[in-house]
């Protein structure tokens, strides 16, 4: 028993016009989590489920034509390549929640906030992403290992980009 | 200030109409979406496409900083904002000129002074365009009994103090003046604390006139003809048209002019509009409003000049001049415009997202189509729910209306409820054909007779 694509079309669809703020829904083999909120992780009363509440963000449509003074295209390239080698089974992504500019430290002096190896809790503060000079501290939202960085210090993240990846509970 | 590179701040058919012209002059175009629209048409049409937020419009196409981050990250030097969302926010044109972004619009204090309805009022005074005939505050039933002699009857009374419709009387003649003076004085007390009233002349006939223009931001503005948006369901156009055959050509020329003249002494840069109120008993026009912004019916202008509205406005914001003379600016035909929502006309104009499982339009001479949607795209339920316009040119307003209908009857739609078929009943009513129809029409003549288009 699964959900078809236009049946989850559908549930967004309604779940946008309520006024809900979640919405958590298993069905079969289904685990479905929808949240207004852009920095939500998962379902709040369960524990962070297994791979289906995290879907990694598809690469963002079209790095085209231009290269672009900044070269911001070249993080979902990188992105995609290492996609290919490395497995990820089991891990979870922390993606951006908005558009911005990745930064590992909290100033360029300072050490990075985590390094690949490092262990986290929910509340571990793992990177900043900048919007027009004002930082906002993303947190691991997990407890785990960090496997994977993902993005690049200094360039730009779209929103839902993976900027790592972090293997939960071990 | 060359333009290269231009940051599409928008969505849906506007970001896409900007895209094409943006291309088609030879600029590299960027547009911020939202994570709804990463796949839509626009996203796809453009150099390059990020995604700055989630759908919701406030995290994506209203968030200010999260628009200019992604204009100066992609290193765009122009930013188009289109309409709706940013497009007369001051805040976003000034931003733009402090990180050097050329912003295709108005200055700020231009998009500041008209968006105020007093100051541009006093705009439009200063440059001598009338407005709305009316008083400064009276204090006896007296006075306002001579008040309303020289504006002229029916006038209607409002509260200094006032707004949402307290405080406001309507007097048809001297016999019920000081009786509506004494009720709004009293409510306007009772509701506002203060009893001063002012008096405005009442139009009961009214049609909605608008003159397109563009200015060079040195004083010296084009326009590009009027047109006709009378048609409206609270307060929203539902057709617009091209030019306003509705006017003696006398009075006309005179509202084109007028509005040129308040954008001269504005020294407006850009493209935009100048909204009237048409007063058909008295044929006289007052000056309403300026949007500063490039509007939806724009095309209905295009179809009937032959001019790229959207090329002249990133003229004009990079500096380059009106390129152009009035008198190469030539109307003619009449162009019609229906706005294609996905709404459901029976049920009191209730959204109506969903998935498009035909989208076919039709191809005949003389037919425009601006649309961002594909045949198998969705609707999404987060914005604004026009997905299109159907435009119509002809030699003769009679001849845009059959093309109009002809076209409706030729687009097929399905998968979502669409105000077509609704806007086609509207353009084939006997009052829109003859053009007799006020701003009111729609409301008080065709929604309110339920039985004839349940």
């Amino acid at each position: 028993m699964t959900m078809k694509l236009s049946d989850i079309e559908s549930l967004v669809q309604l779940f946008g016009e309520s006024d809900w703020g979640e919405m958590h829904l298993r069905y079969g083999d289904d685990d479905l989590f929808l949240s207004k909120d852009p920095a939500a992780t998962g379902p709040a009363t369960a524990a962070m489920p297994p791979a289906s509440a995290t879907v990694a963000p598809a690469a963002p449509s079209q790095p085209a034509t231009p290269p672009g003074p900044t070269g911001g295209a070249a993080t979902p390239v990188a992105a995609a390549a290492a996609t290919a080698e490395v497995d990820r089974s089991g891990w979870v992504a922390v993606t951006a929640p908005n558009l911005g500019t990745f930064y590992r430290a909290p100033s360029p002096k300072a050490p990075p906030y985590v390094e690949v190896g490092d262990t986290v809790s929910e509340d571990t503060e793992i990177c900043l992403v900048e919007v027009m000079k004002l930082f906002t501290t993303i947190q691991a939202g997990l407890s785990g290992t960090v496997r994977e960085i993902v993005a690049t210090d200094g360039k730009m993240v779209e929103f839902g980009e993976a900027l790592m990846w972090i293997e939960p509970g071990a | 200030m060359s333009i290269s590179r231009v940051f599409v701040a928008n969505r849906g058919e506007i970001a896409l109409r900007v895209l094409r012209t943006a291309k088609a002059m030879g600029l590299e175009t960027v547009i911020g979406v939202s994570a709804a629209d990463r796949d839509g048409l626009p996203a796809q049409m453009a150099d390059r496409a990020v995604v700055l937020g989630p759908a919701q419009a406030t995290q994506s196409y209203l968030d200010v900083d999260l628009v200019l981050h992604a204009a100066k990250l992609t290193g765009c030097d122009a930013l188009h904002p289109g309409y709706g969302f940013l497009s007369e926010k001051p805040e976003l044109a000034r931003r733009c000129d402090e990180e050097g972004i050329t912003f295709i619009g108005p200055r700020p204090e231009t998009i500041e002074a008209m968006g105020d309805k007093l100051s541009a009022i006093a705009v439009a005074r200063a440059a001598k365009v009338s407005t709305v005939p009316g008083t400064d505050m009276i204090d006896s039933a007296a006075r306002a009994a001579e008040a309303a002699e020289e504006l002229g009857y029916p006038v209607v009374m409002k509260a200094s103090a006032g707004g949402g419709g307290k405080g406001m009387f309507l007097a048809r003649s001297a016999d019920g003046l000081a009786s509506a003076f004494a009720r709004a004085s009293r409510e306007a007390e009772a509701a506002f604390g203060d009893g001063r009233l002012y008096m405005e002349r009442f139009v009961e006939q009214a049609r909605h006139v608008e003159v397109q223009i563009i200015g060079d931001g040195e004083g010296n503005v084009l326009h590009f003809g009027d047109r006709d948006c009378s048609v409206q369901r609270r307060y929203q156009k539902l057709i617009e048209e091209a030019p306003v055959t509705a006017m003696p050509p006398a009075l006309q020329q005179r509202l084109r002019d007028s509005a040129a003249r308040l954008c001269a002494h504005a020294k407006y840069r850009g493209a935009g509009t100048v909204e009237f109120l048409y007063d058909v008993a008295r044929e006289d026009f007052y000056f309403i409003e300026v949007n500063s912004r490039i509007q939806v019916e724009h095309p209905v202008t295009e179809e009937i000049t032959g001019h790229d509205l959207i090329r002249h406005q990133i003229l004009a914001a990079s500096g380059a001049g009106l390129q152009i003379a009035q008198d190469q600016i030539t109307l003619s035909g009449h162009a019609l415009e229906v706005r294609i929502n996905a709404e459901d006309p029976d049920r009191g104009f209730a959204p109506a997202p969903g998935r498009l499982t035909a989208w076919s339009p039709p191809e005949h001479d003389g037919v425009r189509l601006d649309s961002h949607m594909r045949n198998g795209d969705l609707v999404p339920p987060f914005y604004d729910s026009m997905v299109g316009k159907l435009i119509t040119r002809g030699k003769t307003r009679d001849d845009a209306i059959e093309s109009m209908l002809r076209a409706i009857r030729d687009f097929r739609v399905e998968g979502v409820t669409t105000t077509l078929p609704f806007a086609a009943r509207i353009i084939d009513h006997p009052d829109f054909r003859n053009n007799t129809i006020t701003t009111r029409w729609l409301e008080d003549h065709v929604l309110t007779a339920a039985p004839e288009h349940a």
